[in-house]
């Protein structure tokens, strides 16, 4: 009798041990990456990561993999705009025609799969030719709705059998913020990188991962003490000039009443 | 025969001509003090910053936004040293080093918050003040 209940026991507890883990983890993904953004100028959103004129210099780049694709994740911001860039290397007959890469953005750095309801999507139609198209999708329930107004930039290219896929997202842009997630300065947003080769959202989804971004605060624009004392230097040179100037009004009219006096 | 002797004739044209001269000067002194102080509200607003519209967003709208501010502080330099100049003809006194200083300091001033702003006026300035020079010794 003993001997039944401790194998009862056990079989609870290892179907708990197998089955619990489960109902925390289906609603989640689990990041891989937590990479911090640099500030730098704004680069030209346009497939092509030009090295010469050293557009993503001061990106932050980091190299991950895609379940078994191994990409080059680059990241920057300035104060308008995020940027993302994901590269990779695939041998030409693997690139698919329709592939495309989509940036699935939570709402905060929460992985829960609810919380994932922006995605910025870069849709080749024909990579033979570089024919591409940037979506802004709304997410609900799993449901991929068009944006009415979209949002940010993208631009893709295969070159040779590197494709290069370009984001630029706005940061705090709160003229049409609908279906888009608010991007803030200081605050970490969970980002579900995917990799698909059918437009069909998210079926087509074949690859992904989650990666962990903290937005740079905007820098502090504490004024120094030489700017105060250029600022204090110039409102005494106007106040000094504005004083002259009503003296020297005061002056002309009083030559004018000393002018009809000597007339008289 | 002309009932006023000619001589009378000749300081009463004389007196004429001088009070024409010194309406002139008066009205100049006054239109010129005028446009100085237009110049002098342009050149404060966006040389204190009050107004930003134009900084910040390119090569281009930094290169109008600098060129604003240089001609504002240099259209009050040259206003103002008409104006003054006039006046002081008014009362007969001619314009000194002293004042020109002063007003070529305080237009300088102006520009202390922007590099450029300072060495373009600096130029702009020193060629005013060599062309009045050069024009009163011809």
């Amino acid at each position: 009798m003993k001997k039944l209940s401790f194998r009862v026991i056990i079989c609870v507890l290892i179907v708990n041990l197998t089955i619990i883990p489960f109902l925390f983890v289906l609603k989640g993904y689990g990041a891989t990456e937590e990479i911090d953004s640099k500030f730098g100028d704004s680069p030209k959103i346009d497939g092509y990561i030009d090295l010469f004129s050293g557009e993503w210099n001061k990106a932050t780049k980091e190299e991950f993999f895609l379940d078994d694709l191994p990409i080059k994740f680059w990241v920057m911001q300035n104060e308008e705009n995020l940027y993302i860039s994901v590269q990779f290397d695939l041998v030409l007959e693997y690139h698919n025609t329709t592939e495309f890469i989509g940036l699935i953005i939570s709402n905060s750095s929460s992985e829960d799969k609810d919380e994932f309801i922006d995605a910025k999507i870069l849709q080749f139609s024909n990579i033979s030719v570089n024919d591409f198209d940037y979506f802004d999708y709304y997410i609900n329930s799993s449901i991929f709705s068009i944006d009415t107004e979209i949002n940010g930039d993208g631009a893709a290219n295969l070159d040779g059998t590197t494709s290069t896929y370009e984001f630029s997202i706005p940061i705090k842009n709160t003229l049409d913020n609908e279906g888009d997630v608010l991007l803030d300065y200081g605050n970490t947003y969970a980002f579900n990188i995917t990799y698909g080769d059918i437009p069909i959202y998210p079926n087509g989804i074949k690859k992904s991962t989650i990666v962990l971004i903290n937005l740079k605060s905007l820098p502090s624009s504490l004024p120094t003490l030489t700017n105060i004392i250029l600022f204090a230097f110039c409102t005494v040179v106007f106040s000094v000039l504005g004083i002259l100037y009503v003296f020297y009004i005061y002056k002309i009219f009083k030559l004018k009443a000393n002018i009809k006096r000597v007339k008289r | 025969m002309s009932k006023i002797p000619k001589q009378q004739e000749k300081e009463l044209k004389s007196k004429e001509k001088y009070r024409t001269n010194e309406k002139f000067a008066y009205k100049s002194v006054i239109i010129s003090a005028i446009l100085g102080g237009i110049f002098y509200i342009i050149s404060l607003f966006f040389n204190t910053g009050f107004i930003t519209i134009f900084m910040n967003k390119g090569i281009f709208w930094n290169f109008i936004d600098i060129t604003i501010k240089v001609v504002a502080i240099m259209l009050f330099f040259l206003f103002m040293i008409t104006s003054v100049g006039n006046y002081k003809e008014l009362i007969g006194k001619p314009l000194n080093w002293k004042e020109l200083l002063l007003l070529f300091l305080l237009s300088i001033g102006q520009t202390i918050l922007n590099i450029w702003v300072f060495t373009f006026t600096l130029f702009g300035l020193a060629i005013i003040v060599i062309y009045l020079y050069i024009v009163q010794e011809f």
